[in-house]
């Protein structure tokens, strides 16, 4: 009976009750459809560790089948890599994924996009290097689509399986016994998990914060619904459960449409590149228990904030009739976050990635405990130095409801401090472009650097390619002119392919190739959880500041009705969010640097500044923007010339 | 006495519905006036038509002789802030406001400068009786308290006409009497006119003279409106 009500009060909540449920749903379906790429970033991110698990071996404590090596390779500009295997005698190695069979000695199977540039480029240039082509990888194999790699097959005992590897300009895996080609995750996509496990944590916090908000949205509508309802003798039980009710069945629409716009938009996410390349659009989908928990937890999150809202109904019928002088927020709030900000030092000391992100997770509520109260002290301070209507209006606002005004702004403000943060940790130092004609350079066995030079002088010379070669203490250099382009240096790659078994011939910008693309990764990564926290942000703010016009509807159109300027209404509501923003946002993004300074890396960046000031640029324009979108809305309910409570 | 709001043939439709179908009214100043009917006669239309909240689709509205329902939602707000003054049934005191802040607020907008507004408006506490709760906000008094409240937002313009739309509609029947006694004398202390849309004979009693609206239309003749 409670959920046929439910209903029959959900569906005939008229025209602006139903823009409060659209509103809802609009708002939970954005926070899903964001929740939702926060979690599949780190399953994504675990899937590629995964994927490229098979190239990194685990030595085996016994029962040996295989040797596996792996390098780097350079072929316009892009990263090749090339795992090396070899069957031991007598064994048959079960093959790696993405191929039918072990690689027999001298067979090589590229990658489909290898084996594309392989066929397009001139033999000379890359084919050469991958004699014996036996066939292409399947996307099993691949970390990423497009990638380029190369398995080549050879005997245990081949050079190639034997030499040392370790002093080599690119980090390289040397041959290593292995029982499995099941592998381990490298540590550099540990690494990327454990970042994108910190940026998912930047990036839930406001998502919970705007969960809460949107669940509040049409809290005040039902407020004087419900408290009709206990008036007429209705338990408090029946409150409740119609009001998790109502609740749930919106927030769990907007979750499934969440999930369809997540859905949708993966072809787009996919596209972002990281580590070289974009995604296979199969990892970024969370797993079915994933995606459950997610649609579960969103609705229960919802009905749980909705409840949260109606205590004052279910203690007294006269709940909402009644506005009193609200408590004062306490002091204790702001005493958290000074307690965490003064632990944070001490926190992230350990080099846990747990405890960092509990540590970042922690400031983050604090921020969120202490937002209300700072608000409620600029309201007191705008009330009382206020001159205007507008200003007044708006400072007792702000100490009338600060929690309310702290959701308009908090999601700017948790940007603010995600800002501050990352601004402070983009590292610096490799982005120095290599200047001068290529080199390509190659570490000889010891003791043989001459015989390796006159070598690489023969095949290159053969190739067609002109180049100085000489030896510096046991590196092969050769020098290849000015005139050298693209198709030159490939050229003279693939002639000194193998020229000492098991190591790569690389220029200077291949040595730095590796540090360039975590600079370019950390910068889409920060620029991926600023637009999500500013999308966050922004649609929060819109979304309260339409909750605010509705629920006040009625003291908006009297004040109208009585003569005042709707401008005098707005300049209120502007003042209103601007004021904290500003102090909230400014204090935000100083707090997020604090907490940044023990990760620190250098000083203080060109592009960490810029990012910083786009970030306030960006966040000021996109709430002033929001709450000039519901102009409109106020303009319309205080058209109406006779405003009756509903 | 000079007539100082006069409606001339005003009507108005919604639709098909004939909200008012041609009324003459006058008001004459430091007058009482209720107008009666019941629900739907339009009476609460022809209040939004001399406020100049409503521009009526015939017929002529004049404030001390000046027609007013021809101007602009800009300039009519401003008459409305300055020249009337207006006290409903309920829910027009702001909930954050203190109630010296509600009685400036008009002030406020005016221009007049904050301390002044709030000084002006303490000064209308003690004559309606709500001595000491000046700090109060509305959610800390009364019913019959918070209408007196309005009461004193309503006059501290010293605006004109004083428009009360069922202000005692959500009072009890002895709170709605002291109310009503307080508006009509504060009035009339003013010299402002008093425009009541009641449908309680009681309330209607406090007036010097009631008008009656059934369908849109004034049962007795305005004497006066043509002259």
């Amino acid at each position: 009976m409670n959920l046929d009500l439910t209903w029959r009060l959900l569906k005939g909540g008229g025209r602006r009750g139903l823009l409060g449920t659209w509103l809802t749903l609009g708002a939970v379906a954005v926070a899903t459809a964001l929740l939702l790429f926060a979690v599949a970033a780190n399953s994504a991110f675990q899937a590629r560790a995964e994927r490229g698990a098979w190239r990194n071996p685990v030595p085996a404590a016994s029962g040996a089948v295989a040797v596996e090596a792996s390098r780097y390779d350079f072929v316009r500009d892009r990263t090749i890599t090339v795992v090396d295997l070899a069957a031991l005698p007598g064994r048959t190695p079960e093959p790696p994924p993405g191929l039918p069979r072990f690689p027999a000695p001298g067979e090589t199977w590229l990658s489909p996009a290898l084996a594309e540039l392989a066929e397009e480029l001139p033999a000379g240039e890359l084919a050469e290097r991958y004699p014996g082509r036996k066939g292409v990888l399947g996307d099993e194999a691949l970390v990423f689509p497009g990638e380029l790699v190369a398995v080549v097959g050879h005997a245990p005992d081949s050079p190639a399986m034997t030499a040392q590897r370790t002093d080599d300009w690119v980090v390289a895996k040397p041959p290593v016994k292995v029982a499995s080609l099941a592998g381990q995750p490298s540590e550099d996509a540990e690494a990327y998990q454990v970042l994108s496990l910190i940026a998912s944590v930047l990036m839930v916090v406001p998502l919970l914060v705007f969960g809460g908000a949107a669940a509040r949205l049409t809290v005040a509508r039902r407020d004087q619904r419900l408290a009709a309802l206990r008036l007429v003798g209705a338990t408090p039980g029946q409150v409740v459960a119609m009001t998790v009710a109502e609740a749930v069945i919106v927030a769990l629409a907007g979750a499934l449409a969440g999930a369809v716009v997540f859905a949708l938009a993966v072809p787009l996410l996919a596209g972002i590149e990281m580590q070289g390349g974009p995604w296979f659009a199969g990892d970024l989908f969370p797993s079915p228990l994933v995606l459950a928990a997610v649609l579960v937890a969103v609705p229960l999150l919802v009905g749980l904030s909705a409840v949260a809202g109606l205590r004052r109904v279910v203690v007294s019928p006269l709940g909402v009739a009644k506005r009193e002088t609200p408590p004062g927020m306490r002091f204790v709030r702001v005493l958290a976050l000074l307690a965490v900000l003064a632990a944070f030092p001490l926190l992230t000391r350990g080099t846990s990635v747990s405890i960092i992100a509990v540590a970042l997770a922690l400031a983050f509520l604090c921020i969120n405990l202490a937002g209300p109260w700072v608000v409620g002290m600029i309201g007191r301070i705008t009330a009382a130095s206020a001159r205007g209507p507008a200003r007044l209006l708006a400072g007792r606002r702000l100490v009338d409801d600060p929690r309310a005004a702290w959701r308009t702004v908090s999601g700017v403000a948790l940007t603010g401090f995600v800002a501050g943060f990352l601004g402070l940790l983009s590292p610096t130092g490799f982005g120095d472009e290599v200047t001068g004609p290529p080199q390509l350079r190659v570490t000889a066995p010891a003791g043989q650097v001459t015989e390796v030079a006159a070598q690489a002088r023969e095949r290159l010379r053969a190739s067609g390619v002109q180049a100085t070669v000489k030896p510096v203490k046991n590196v092969v250099v050769a020098a290849l002119g000015s005139a050298a382009d693209d198709a030159t240096l490939d050229r003279a790659r693939t002639a000194l392919a193998e020229l000492v078994p098991g190591r790569t011939p690389t220029t200077q910008r291949d040595d730095r190739r590796f540090g360039i693309q975590i600079l370019a990764d950390v910068r889409v990564g920060t620029i991926v959880v600023l637009s999500v926290s500013f999308l966050v942000a922004i649609a929060s703010s819109g979304i309260t500041a339409t909750s605010s016009i509705l629920d006040r509807r009625q003291t908006y159109g009297l004040l109208r009705l009585a003569g005042t300027p709707l401008e005098v209404l707005d300049r209120a509501r502007r003042t209103e969010t601007l004021v904290p923003l500003t102090v909230m946002g400014g204090g935000a993004i100083l707090v997020g640097a604090f907490c940044a300074v023990p990760f620190m890396i250098g000083g203080m960046n060109v592009v960490g500044t810029v990012t910083l000031v786009a970030c306030v640029v960006v966040g000021f324009a996109g709430v002033i923007g929001a709450g000039a979108l519901s102009r409109p809305l106020l303009r319309s309910v205080t058209a109406d010339p006779a405003p009756r409570p509903d | 006495m000079n007539d100082v709001l006069v409606g001339r043939a005003l009507a108005k439709r919604f639709g098909q519905t004939v909200a008012l179908g041609g009324v003459d009214i006058a008001v004459r100043s430091g007058e009482a006036v209720a107008i009666m009917g019941p629900s739907g006669s339009g009476k609460s239309t022809l209040l939004h038509c001399l406020a100049g909240i409503m521009k009526p689709d015939g017929g002529e509205v004049h404030l001390l002789g000046q027609r007013i329902d021809t101007l602009g939602e800009r300039k009519r707000s401003a008459l409305r802030r300055s020249r009337f003054g207006f006290v409903f049934q309920f829910g027009q005191l702001l909930p954050e406001l203190p109630a010296e802040e509600n009685v400036a607020l008009p002030l406020m907008l005016g221009g007049v400068p904050r301390a002044q507004a709030v000084r002006q408006a303490r000064e209308w506490f003690a004559p309606l009786g709500l001595h000491s709760l000046e700090a109060r906000r509305p959610g800390e008094l009364s019913g019959g308290q918070a209408q007196r409240v309005a009461i004193a937002r309503a006059l501290v313009t010293r605006p004109a006409v004083v428009f009360a739309d069922e202000p005692t509609g959500a009072l009890d029947q002895q709170t709605g009497q002291e109310t009503m006694r307080l508006l009509v004398e504060a009035t009339k202390h003013n010299d402002a006119s008093l425009i009541v849309v009641t449908h309680d004979p009681n309330v209607a009693a406090w007036c010097d003279r009631t008008v009656e609206v059934r369908d849109g239309r004034l049962l007795t003749r305005e004497p006066g409106v043509y002259a």
